[in-house]
């Protein structure tokens, strides 16, 4: 390994590594960090796991409750306990799993196709009202940005969800890892039930 | 360096700080199991519950995680978090320690003191676990020490013989060092067939060999004492467990037809067990090797060639891409997507029966089939046999026919000139860029308009070598000649590129291994690595499972005159 690298690396640690490793220490306090953001959707258009294309604003734009998290479809450990907090909320909420729209979006955007996102819906046994959307790499980038979720690399991600009231076009911001009560509870505030 | 690779070598850095665990020097030759013995069967059951999810009786395990959420059946199981050698993970924050027969039976605590004390969060330290105090920590979370796990790890619901299995399977995971590994070497091989051109053998061994000396060279450094890399090797702690191996490879040159290459292998493998298999090439289907990879599990990684064998389940070949096959899954998605194609109309595929017709086949007809669209026609051209204007006529000929793919080389092109005289035009014609060669553009004129090329290549001005034309420049070209660095002009050069990448790779990889001398370890540590840039294709990207780097190829058109340019008619990658 060339010196410089060396010295940009030890360099890169001190500086750069402190933050990203708070959610760590957050998740071991079973604490979350929440706040109430207004996003711009950008006018991109995604593909769902049946391979059609959907305009994200008008997915959006919806009056149902609406959430949104990031995920890919060969993650470890993340999207997993993501996934399994849509799976029960809509096990929860049976034959209504439709009253509220559950969007994963593909921070994986070139491995995450229809066909991989299907099974991967599959495996959570998903229903209806579940939808993971990928795209071009350059779209998905405008989304994450406008989330203010954007990671250069799908390896450093974090845990998000975002709840979309329909009564004021606002979100919830959640960053960590959520109880089923707790998601429960920060669902039932838009009005899910 | 770019910021993506610094950010790569810090977060890799901090992994390492994070896991810093005592290590005894675990014993070599693994207690083996002939299969079907009762033994053997033990680890097969403990194994479908650690990486399936599934009980003996079938069922799936039971488990909560996040405290109150219950797991949908085998959702994800063990191997999603703790990774296949059981050697954990970090990721978004959450650290995932390991639970490998080698680390969970001896205490956890720190062997090096230094800045990780000063400045990260550490796993609390825990004395050796015992079959008991290993089955409380599964099903509820109590540790060792009093304490309680994140609520992260699920809790299972697990019966006594079950979870006797899935112990004695922990217990063997991961806990004597692979094969290939001794106190002082870590052993590899490089895998290359007869018909390979010295010219190209030398493309893939100079870039792996070089690499390897300079490796040694740097253990060198630092073990005698007094030298300035030495200190450097000292902030790096990781390093220090790299310098004590010296790197070695082998070259398993295999002869004779592609049937004896498994014997060969084998015999190889006996005389001079290796730990994986770097690069390697052929021109030939890399089936044979690949299947001996799978048999002994034994990592291959990148090796050169463009016929590997796709798969969605095997383990043990990591692939630059899918090559030819790729293609095809290109035209496929491409003519699904783009819409123009009238209903009811079929699509006819003219397929030279060669490993490179077959496999562009296959993935056009694969993917087409998986978009919900009927089965394509296909017309085999045997050995000798070129496409004639009857042919093109005949195929254009049958019902409903509106889409025409020629997978075929070089001989093809002058016959395709007939399709715009003879009968009826087709709408569209597929070929492939990568098996034309530079016949590609010498298409003729007037076919061009409706004629797509599959390219699998970075579209940048720096591949020159298959695109004697110039390429228009667009955004992303000018990012990617700001990632390339080395000029493509011909095969051994793609070859040299690609192998270039192999050895940012496996510095990623050594380092990330943390003294884990496991296989699987060795690709579980590759899923998790930053995408890397290729002069090649662009970028290449990793994860969990992927095993086939580039996932993208471009629908392209040529321009009309003497000196066509490429256009693109699609994005790197179509969904
Ligand atoms: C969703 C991710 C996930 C899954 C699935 C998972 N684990 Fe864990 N496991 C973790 C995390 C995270 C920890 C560390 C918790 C902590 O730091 O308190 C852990 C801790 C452990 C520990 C304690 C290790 C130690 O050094 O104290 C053992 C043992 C373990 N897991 C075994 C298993 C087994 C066996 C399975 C499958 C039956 C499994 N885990 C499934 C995430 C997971």
């Amino acid at each position: 390994m060339p010196k410089n690298t060396l010295i940009s690396l030890f360099a890169f640690f001190l500086l750069g590594l402190m933050p990203a490793l708070e959610p760590a220490g957050a998740a071991d306090a079973k604490k979350y960090q929440r706040t109430i953001e207004a996003y711009a959707i950008p006018d991109v258009v995604l593909v769902n796991q049946n391979g059609t294309k959907v305009r994200l604003r008008e997915v959006l734009k919806s009056d149902k409750p609406i959430i949104v998290d990031f995920i890919f479809g060969t993650c470890t450990t993340i999207c997993p306990i993501l996934s399994v907090g849509y799976a029960n909320l809509q096990q929860k909420l049976g034959a209504n799993s439709r009253s509220v729209h559950l969007v994963s979006i593909s921070i994986d955007p070139e491995n995450d196709t229809p066909k991989v996102m299907r099974d991967y819906l599959k495996r959570y046994r998903a229903k209806p009202g579940w939808d993971f959307l990928t795209g071009s790499r350059s779209d998905i980038d405008k989304v994450m940005y406008a989330f203010n979720a954007y990671i250069p690399n799908k390896m450093s991600h974090y845990p998000l969800t975002l709840i979309r009231s329909p009564r004021d076009g606002k979100w919830i911001r959640i960053f960590g890892l959520l109880s089923s009560s707790e998601f429960m509870n920060e669902c039932q505030k838009v009005g899910i039930r | 360096m770019t910021s993506r690779g610094m950010w790569r070598h810090g977060r890799s850095f901090v992994i390492s700080l994070l896991v810093l665990i005592a290590a005894v020097g675990p014993q070599v030759c693994p207690a083996q199991n002939s299969a079907g013995s009762p033994a053997a069967e033990k680890i097969r059951l403990g194994e479908q519950m650690y990486r399936e999810g599934i009980l003996p009786s079938g069922e799936p395990l039971r488990a909560y995680v996040k405290g109150d959420i219950p797991v949908p059946g085998t959702a994800f199981s063990c191997v999603s978090c703790h990774l296949r050698s059981g050697l954990g993970s970090v990721e978004g924050g959450v650290f995932t320690p390991p639970t490998n027969g080698d680390k969970l039976f001896q205490p956890f605590q720190l062997l090096f003191k230094g800045l990780e004390q000063k400045y990260f969060p550490l796993p609390p330290r825990r004395p050796a676990y015992t079959d008991a105090t290993l089955a409380e920590v599964i099903r509820s979370g109590a540790t060792p020490t009093g304490g309680t796990l994140n609520d992260v790890m699920p809790r299972y619901l697990l019966e006594d013989e079950d979870m006797a299995l899935l112990l004695s399977y922990l217990k063997g995971l991961s806990s004597h060092y692979s094969p290939g590994v001794s106190a002082t070497t870590l052993h590899f091989a490089t895998v290359i067939t007869d018909e390979v051109s010295p010219e190209e053998r030398t493309a893939m061994l100079a870039p792996l060999e070089q690499y390897i000396a300079i490796k040694n060279n740097q253990a060198r450094a630092y073990r005698a004492p007094g030298n300035k890399s030495r200190q450097m090797a000292e902030n790096m702690l990781v390093s220090k467990e790299l310098a004590t191996r010296t790197l070695t490879l082998s070259r398993w040159i295999l002869k004779g037809s592609p049937e004896t290459w498994r014997k060969q292998l084998e015999e190889y493998n006996r005389k001079d067990p290796v730990f994986a298999l770097l690069g390697g090439v052929s021109s030939g289907e890399w089936k044979p090797i690949h299947d001996f990879s799978e048999a002994n599990r034994i990592p291959c990684l990148f090796p050169i060639t463009n016929l590997p064998v796709i798969s969605e389940t095997d383990w043990y070949t990591l692939y630059p891409s899918k090559g030819y096959y790729q293609e095809g899954e290109a035209a496929a998605r491409y003519l699904h997507t783009d819409g123009v194609l009238p209903q009811g109309a079929a699509v006819v595929q003219i397929v030279r029966d060669s490993p490179e017709g077959r496999a562009l086949a296959a993935g056009f007809r694969q993917t087409w089939l998986d978009s919900g669209n009927g089965a394509p026609l296909t017309v085999l051209l045997k050995a000798g046999q070129t496409v004639t204007k009857e042919i093109l006529r005949k195929a254009t000929g049958k019902k409903n026919v509106a889409v025409v793919m020629v997978w075929d080389g070089p001989e093809c092109v002058p016959a395709l000139q007939s399709l715009v005289t003879a009968g009826k035009r087709p709408l569209s014609l597929f070929v492939s860029a990568r098996y034309l060669g530079e016949k590609l553009w010498t298409l003729p004129e007037q076919i061009r308009p409706f004629t797509y090329i599959s390219y699998p290549y970075t579209f940048a001005l720096s591949v020159t070598y298959s695109a004697m034309g110039n390429a228009k420049l667009q955004e992303d070209q000018r990012q990617a000649l700001g990632q390339a660095d080395v000029t493509i002009k011909n095969h051994a050069q793609e070859i040299a590129s690609l192998d270039t990448t192999l050895t940012q790779i496996v510095t990623m990889a050594l380092m990330d291994l943390r003294g884990n001398y496991y296989r699987d370890n060795f690709f579980d540590v590759i899923g998790m690595i930053a995408d890397q840039p290729s002069s090649v294709f662009g970028r290449l990207s990793f994860g969990p499972g992927q095993r086939y780097a580039s996932k993208g190829c471009y629908i392209v058109q040529l321009t009309k005159g003497p000196r066509p340019e490429l256009v693109k008619k699609s994005g790197w990658v179509i969904h």
